[in-house]
């Protein structure tokens, strides 16, 4: 614990230091604007007269110059001669008033409309919200969730009916998992298209705290403007701004966080082997007692920071921001520090005719520590499994210092795993962005984008003489580099014209958009150094390049996008809406025969509250009904799927004529018809809001299908050249319906409570996996895959039946002997050992059939309070934790102290098996985050504008039944959903702390 | 005025930059791979064009849950128990072993792919040369039959494991294919090979790891060896005749020594007819050392590799062995191993197996025919023999014996022993009448403690004694399989942990997989 406080002290000395510089710095501006008269007021609700604590009010042109109401509603400012003040108060309309010669004010401020003159981001522009005729869901940045936020998503989260997000890993490097609609690829990719300013890239793009709106595409109607990459929905985020009214300001926040692992797994210690031995088990006692799991776990002090700079007037005006991140893991020597800057200027001419704006987004991420921290390659989870399995009677060192190694299968010290290998990797982006705005007419304009986004990563491994590749293998330390490079250009050009006559309104949009990206790669490893002091950095040094045993490969691939769009909306009285778009689009990774797709949507909306027939409900509430149809693309993954192309492989060669030579091979089954996977969706929903939109939401009924779905379809050799095929093949459906409700329950001067509530459910099915080509007799496809030593697959996708079922052996006992008894496909009991893979059976589902949000905002005069809970039920999760580690066969391997827990009164005595007894229930409850925060009154300090501390804990607390580390820490997209494995990086639990200052 | 100027100024402006971009051309570059349409092979590139009918056998072979397991684990030498560490793989091992098998197992699932993936191969460059677009201006007659006796082998292999597949000869025919009867598939693989000999090169020297005519011809001989059980109709006479072209071509003898057909520098072998070259780096994928050997083993050579610990010798047919017979310690690794580095023992291979569920790491001898080299990796170098001289020497003898020339078979037997007893060159000696004896093997079921209850013995195989001679020269040489079939035994005997399947299981079913793939397959019989 020594060395995080220290650490922590350190940090909120620097801070300090920071904080009273840039605090200085502003005092002396503010002084040197001091004011010349004394005014005061008091500002109520127009509503109910109560007094409005915490409105901002500012000085129109001197941003400087401002206070905020106290707790009665009361303030006090000195203003120049002949100022006007603006007072802002979120849920209310904005008011200026001249100052004048008076000094005592009573100003009543009206409730907002909000939700209808909010306005949301929509493909290629912005809407009201009240003409939206789809199913959009907006997130403004006061209603971001807080603390230590991982990415974009993170802010949202809990948030958006039907954007499932979670965090299937610990990792410091880990992003969020996000999931609109269900699972509609199967080859393609199902993640939502992410545009950052309406560029795309992805949810680190820039750091959460510059982040004003994220604003989601739900529905077919709405993101199929944005045709081929629209699937899996559309995210927008929209940074932060200097918008409209002139400003200067200057934000800094910060936090501090330390991690603990969600759920420690219990293990058998040193004294319970002993007292195993006593008991005739056969366990090696070495003596020791140690805990392997604190062995290779750290205390880690993780920290952010975010400078933001907002200046300039209401022609010329920029935005400044820097962030720097620093995130350490829970394990030994992992983590991550992230840099992204941020400048973003805005300049208007010819009487704001000509707008323009440039950006420039520049950030590197630099993951140090001893391993890969990827997903994907879980070489840390593979050290964490070793300490789970290692002898606790065992030590880490011998008596001379020197790991304490000892001979078995797979069977590594897992702090010499850290300790001995090294990992460093640098990512750097740059995007530029140039825009010109151009009105030659009021109600006309153009826009041209172009954005160059370049970015590359730098990665390098190594292991020491010591590390037990040199011991198992004789590799004498091991090195590699990789790295890759991507460039990718994009280009739109829209026009834009919108008019109002008498009781229409309408707008018109055209564009063309075009897309470039260029990948490259190379990577190479060497090992049988003379020394193991270059780590990755004299690669030419090793041996293993000589006896050719050393590894190298590149690679570049590049694709264009192209596609032409339109957009129509009309309103009729505000009553009656309408939009339709088209988006032609068409992509160089299909086939020549069919390059090119249509994507249509059409949606209505109806305001039936303006109806006359709505009375006085219509005045006092505001419903909207809508329907839309839309039709999105979905692109394949892989470059070069359509190409009839060859490949010189050293795999495939042979001795021929005397010697090595190696195979010429065809890349693949040729297919020059891919096409576009199309996915068709329904949606119909109400948007409604009550009292005043103190009751708010939305109700939302989506079905889509996604057609000529590609799939990697099993083809018989001969007549084609390789056992599988890409081939639009297939029909995928979803439907659901989602439930977003927000709710103020209280609302007075001291106390407000802002409570929502976001249920979601999704109900999936694969309709078909042919066509008129292909109609195999093989309606499904296996999945997933348990690992050695079980070795089999753990899911089955069947045609007419939903993703995510587990394909198992069905355990209905224990035998007298401790081993399975399964269920076989006739319905009988029998022993394990007489089981054929016929008798597999489908056994639950690893995607949650309700998917539950509970959030609530509570102020209490200068204290907020923020509870986020989440929750979801009506699926199962494949705990491998239990699988691997809850059976005593194997003695050379530590086990969870359950492992000799009687199962039907017998204790397993049979080998590691996939049986449905470990397929839990996964239903959660989840107290997500919890953060507490104190705004300081105004004026407290002077300079300061606003001021705020925290404190969050985030993954505080679970409810359920399931019996691994964390229900939601698990992966659900992809086919495998629910399997939660065993060499995973942990879920953590978080406590965080930090403040804000506004100059 | 102005304004209008600045208008189209700008306008212009955004226009501009549209055709910096080439607007709607999306023809895909590509970079990293070998286009078509704009490759133009030569002569030269023949090896690498023919190289991938080849390829695949490695994998087939000796690929995880290959080919070898299929012959040897389904039969009475080999077994893969659940060793301490798990290593139960869904059952797959005890599958193999007891019979138990579905058309779902993976084993028979993978030889039919790899075997396949050779022959499509085989078909589209053959449709390649017809075409025209490989220009081959000499050796065109050669390669053709070259290839040809490939995808033969490869039909050989199907014939022998699944009896009724598809013959598929025409690339271009895209249709689903049909199947045909075992018998047609062998008249097919017959006719391919007969075909293809005036053609095959007859230099040994320079075809090694290729088709020649002289493994074209042992395969035949092979052919005709198993004829009544392919067809009903036995062709001892061929199989003499084709046996005797190889010997009289003087092509090929025994080696002196028997471990020299096996060791890691087996490509000198003078011995070997066709074999599937491997190299650890060139020709990955002989793991045979990993799966058998124990970890501990890894510090006995030393390797620089960690083995896994898997199969084992049945302990039933150790016993059959004689003391005196060398070929025991040259196939089998056995008792204390020690450091290279220290001398001292890491682990001791113990005989006995306990049952296959329940094993220690160190019980069962392994498999160590293939020599393992110094400081090998994970992937051995030594080639594997499928066809060598010996098979030459015992197809005849075994078609004599058959055909009531018992004394000529014994010479041949006898003169394959002698390099096994050189210490004991009168135990080398086989008579007529020892070949007229049963078996060794003590067939029966294997209890824990080792003593074999249900015991059959192997008094009642005719010609028992041949089959033990088989066994002993060809161990671990994924033979046995097919031996067992012909001798009648392998549906009717007991050992270790296996009884006999009342269902047909000398056929391996035909894929699951495939059979959904490809509606126009029916199910082999038993299935």
């Amino acid at each position: 614990m020594k060395r995080p406080l220290s650490r922590l002290i350190r940090e909120l000395h620097r801070f300090c230091l920071l904080a009273a510089a840039v605090a200085c710095f502003l005092t002396e501006n503010a002084l040197a604007l001091a004011a010349d008269r004394q005014i005061s007021g008091k500002v109520v609700s127009a509503e109910d007269k109560n007094p409005l604590p915490g409105v901002t009010i500012i000085v129109k042109g001197k941003n400087t110059v401002g206070t905020a109401t106290d707790t009665d509603g009361k303030f006090k400012l000195e203003v120049p001669e002949g100022a006007t003040l603006i007072l802002s108060y979120i849920g209310y309309v904005s008011q200026e008033l001249a100052v004048g010669n008076q000094s005592e004010f009573n100003v009543e401020l009206a409730p907002d409309q909000k939700q209808l003159q909010e306005v949301v981001v929509i493909g290629y522009g912005t809407q009201k919200k009240g003409d939206i005729t789809s199913s959009v869901a907006s997130i403004k940045r006061e209603d971001f969730v807080q603390g230590t936020v991982r990415d974009a998503a993170q802010l949202v989260q809990g948030k958006v009916a039907g954007l499932r997000i979670t965090t299937p890993s610990g990792s410091p490097t880990s992003n969020t998992q996000i999931n609109l609609r269900g699972i509609n690829s199967i080859e393609g990719t199902a993640n939502p298209l992410i545009l950052i300013d309406g560029i795309p890239g992805g949810l680190n793009t820039v750091a959460p705290e510059d982040i004003e709106s994220v604003d989601v595409l739900k529905d077919g109607s709405a993101a199929a403007i944005y045709g081929t990459r629209a699937t899996g929905g559309v995210i927008l985020i929209t940074t932060r701004k200097n918008r409209g009214t002139s400003r200067s300001t200057i934000e800094y926040s910060n936090y501090v966080n330390i991690q603990t692992i969600a759920r420690r797994p219990e293990l058998l210690t040193g004294d319970d082997y002993r007292q195993k031995i006593k008991e005739g088990i056969a366990y090696t006692d070495y003596g020791g007692n140690t805990d392997w799991l604190s062995e290779i776990m750290q205390k880690p002090v993780s920290h952010n920071h975010n400078l933001t700079f907002f200046g300039g007037n209401t022609t010329t005006n920029l935005t400044g921001s820097i962030n720097y991140r620093n995130w350490e893991g829970i394990f030994l020597r992992s983590g991550q520090n992230r840099f992204t800057g941020r400048a973003d200027l805005n300049h208007a001419m010819f009487n704001n005719k000509l707008k323009t704006n440039l950006q420039i987004i520049n950030r590197i991420t630099r993951s140090n520590g001893a391993v890969s921290p990827a997903l994907d390659d879980a070489a840390y989870g593979y050290a964490y499994r070793q300490a789970i399995i290692r002898n606790p009677t065992d030590r880490v060192r011998t008596d001379d210092g020197k790991w304490q190694e000892r001979d078995g299968y797979f069977y590594e010290n897992p702090v010499s795993l850290l300790n001995e290998s090294n990992y460093e990797s640098s990512f750097k982006e740059m995007r530029m962005a140039g825009s010109l705005d151009y009105a030659p007419i009021d109600d006309l304009n153009f826009k041209l984008l172009v954005s160059n986004v370049q970015n590359s990563n730098l990665e390098g491994g190594s292991t020491t003489f010591n590390h037990t590749a040199t011991r198992l293998s004789n590799q004498n330390a091991t090195a590699f580099r990789n790295t890759y490079a991507n460039n990718e250009n994009l280009l739109e050009f829209t026009g834009n014209y919108s008019k109002a006559i008498g009781k229409h309104r309408f707008s018109l949009l055209g564009g063309y958009s075009w897309q470039d990206a260029t990948y490259e790669a190379f990577a190479a490893n060497n090992w049988d150094f003379p020394t193991d002091a270059y780590d990755w950095n004299n690669l030419g040094a090793g041996g293993a390049l000589q006896k050719g045993q050393a590894g190298m490969s590149s690679t570049k691939n590049k694709w264009q996008l192209a596609g032409f769009f339109g957009r129509l909306t009309y309103s009729l009285s505000d009553k009656y809406l309408f939009m339709a778009s088209v988006r032609r689009e068409g992509s160089s990774r299909f086939g020549v025969n069919n390059r090119w797709g249509t994507f249509p949507a059409a949606s209505i909306g109806w305001r039936i509250s303006k109806e006359n027939f709505m009375g006085s409900l219509g005045a006092a509430s505001d419903i909207k009904l809508r329907a839309g149809i839309g039709v999105t693309g979905t692109i394949a993954n892989n470059p070069y799927m359509s190409q009839i192309s060859y490949n010189f492989d050293r795999e495939e060669g042979a001795f021929i004529g005397g010697k090595w030579v190696p195979g010429f091979v065809p890349a693949r089954n040729f297919n020059p018809d891919l096409r576009w996977e199309k996915k068709e969706e329904y949606n119909a929903g109400v948007d409604f809001g009550f009292m005043k939109n103190r009751i708010n939401g939305s109700i939302d009924f989506y079905s889509r299908k996604v057609k000529d779905l590609l799939y990697n379809f099993p083809v018989p050799v001969p007549p084609y050249l390789t056992g599988s095929m890409f081939i639009n093949a297939g029909v995928m459906q979803n439907k659901g319906v989602e439930v977003l409700l927000n709710i103020v329950p209280i609302q007075t001067g001291d106390f407000q409570w802002n409570t929502g509530f976001t249920y979601s459910t999704n109900r999936n099915k694969l309709v078909s996996l042919s066509n008129e080509q292909f109609q195999a007799a093989n309606d499904f496809f296996d999945a997933g895959y348990t690992g050695e030593p079980i070795q089999v697959s753990t899911h089955r996708v069947k045609v007419g039946e939903p993703i995510g079922r587990f394909f198992v052996w069905k355990s209905v006992g224990v035998d007298d002997k401790g081993a399975w008894l399964i269920e076989n496909k006739d319905g009988e009991v029998i022993p394990i050992a007489d089981a054929t893979p016929e008798d597999r059976q489908y056994y639950g589902n690893g995607i949650p059939k309700h998917i539950v949000g509970w959030n609530n905002n509570i102020r209490y005069k200068q204290f907020d309070l923020a509870v986020n809970m989440r929750g979801a039920f009506g699926f199962n999760i494949l705990n491998f934790q239990s699988m691997f580690y809850n059976n005593p066969r194997n003695k050379a391997y530590n086990m969870l102290k359950t492992a000799y827990d009687p199962i039907d009164g017998k204790v397993l005595n049979t080998d590691l098996v996939y049986v449905s007894h470990y397929i839990e229930k996964g239903d959660y409850w989840k107290v997500d985050n919890v953060t507490l925060g104190y705004t300081l009154p105004a004026n407290t300090i002077k300079g300061i504008k606003n001021a705020r501390i925290f404190v969050s804990g985030l993954n505080l607390a679970t409810i359920t039944g399931y019996t691994g580390i964390d229900p939601e820490g698990v992966i659900f997209t992809g086919f495998s959903p629910g399997n939660d494995y065993r060499d995973k990086y942990p879920t953590t639990r978080t406590f965080t702390a930090g403040l804000s200052v506004t100059f | 005025m102005k304004n209008k100027n600045i208008t189209y100024a700008i306008l212009a402006a955004l226009l501009a930059g549209a055709p910096l971009y080439s607007c709607t051309d999306l023809d895909e570059q590509v970079y990293s791979e070998v286009l078509g349409s704009s490759y133009q092979p030569t002569e030269k590139d023949l090896p690498a064009i023919v190289a991938p009918v080849y390829s695949s056998l490695r994998s087939l072979m000796l690929g995880w849950q290959g080919y070898f397991d299929l012959q040897e684990e389904a039969a009475d030498a080999i077994i893969t128990p659940v060793r301490p560490n798990g290593w139960d793989d869904g059952g797959t091992y005890r599958r193999m072993h007891q019979h138990t098998w579905t058309a779902l197992q993976w084993q028979p699932e993978n030889a039919w792919r790899q075997a396949f993936a050779s022959i499509t191969t085989v078909n589209r460059v053959l449709s390649q040369i017809e075409d025209g677009d490989l220009p081959l201006t000499n050796g065109k007659d050669a390669t053709i039959a070259e290839l040809r006796a490939v995808r033969a082998f490869a039909y050989y292999l199907l014939l022998d494991n699944h009896g009724n597949v598809p013959i598929v000869t025409d690339f271009k025919d895209v249709t689903l294919p049909k199947q045909s009867k075992r018998k047609e598939v062998y008249d097919f693989v017959v006719k391919e090979l007969t075909e293809s000999l005036p053609n095959l090169s007859e230099n040994a020297a320079t075809t090694y790891g290729q088709m020649n005519k002289w493994g074209a011809k042992t395969l035949l001989a092979k052919i005709y060896l198993n004829a009544q059980v392919y067809t009903g109709t036995p062709e001892w006479a061929k199989a003499i005749q084709e046996a005797d072209d190889v010997i009289k071509s003087g092509k090929y003898v025994l080696d002196a020594n028997y471990s020299d057909v096996f060791t890691w520098t087996n490509f000198n072998s003078k011995e070997i007819i066709f074999a599937i070259p491997y190299d650890e780096i060139y020709g990955t994928g002989n793991q045979i050392h990993m799966k058998t050997l124990d970890p501990l083993s890894r510090s006995v050579y030393p390797m620089n590799a960690g083995p896994w610990g898997g199969n084992c010798a049945v302990p039933q047919f150790i016993d059959t062995y004689d003391a005196a017979d060398t070929r025991l310690a040259d196939t089998w690794i056995m008792g204390p191993q020690k450091s290279a580095a220290t001398g001292a023992v890491v682990i001791t291979y113990n005989k006995a197996v306990p049952g296959m569920d329940k094993t220690a790491s160190s019980d069962g001898f392994r498999i160590g025919k293939y020599k393992i080299k110094p400081n090998a990796t994970g992937s051995l170098d030594n080639d594997f023999p499928f066809l060598r001289y010996a098979d030459v020497l015992m197809i005849k003898a075994e078609a004599l014996l058959r055909t009531g020339k018992a004394a000529e078979a014994a010479e041949l037997v006898t003169q394959v022993r002698q390099r096994a007893f050189k210490a004991n060159p009168e135990k080398a000696k086989v008579t007529a009448a020892d070949l007229a004896k049963g078996s060794r093997y003590n067939y029966g079921y294997q209890a824990t403690d080792g003593t074999i209850t249900e015991r059959q013995g192997g008094d009642d195989i005719q010609f028992g004694r041949f089959l033990d001679e088989l066994g002993w020269e060809f161990a671990a040489e994924a033979h046995r399989r097919q031996d067992l079939i012909r001798f009648g035994a392998y549906e009717t005997k007991k050992w270790f942990n296996h009884r006999p399947q009342t269902a047909q299981r000398s056929l391996f079913p035909i894929p699951q997989n495939e059979i959904d793939k490809n509606p126009n397959l029916k199910q082999n019989l038993g299935y």
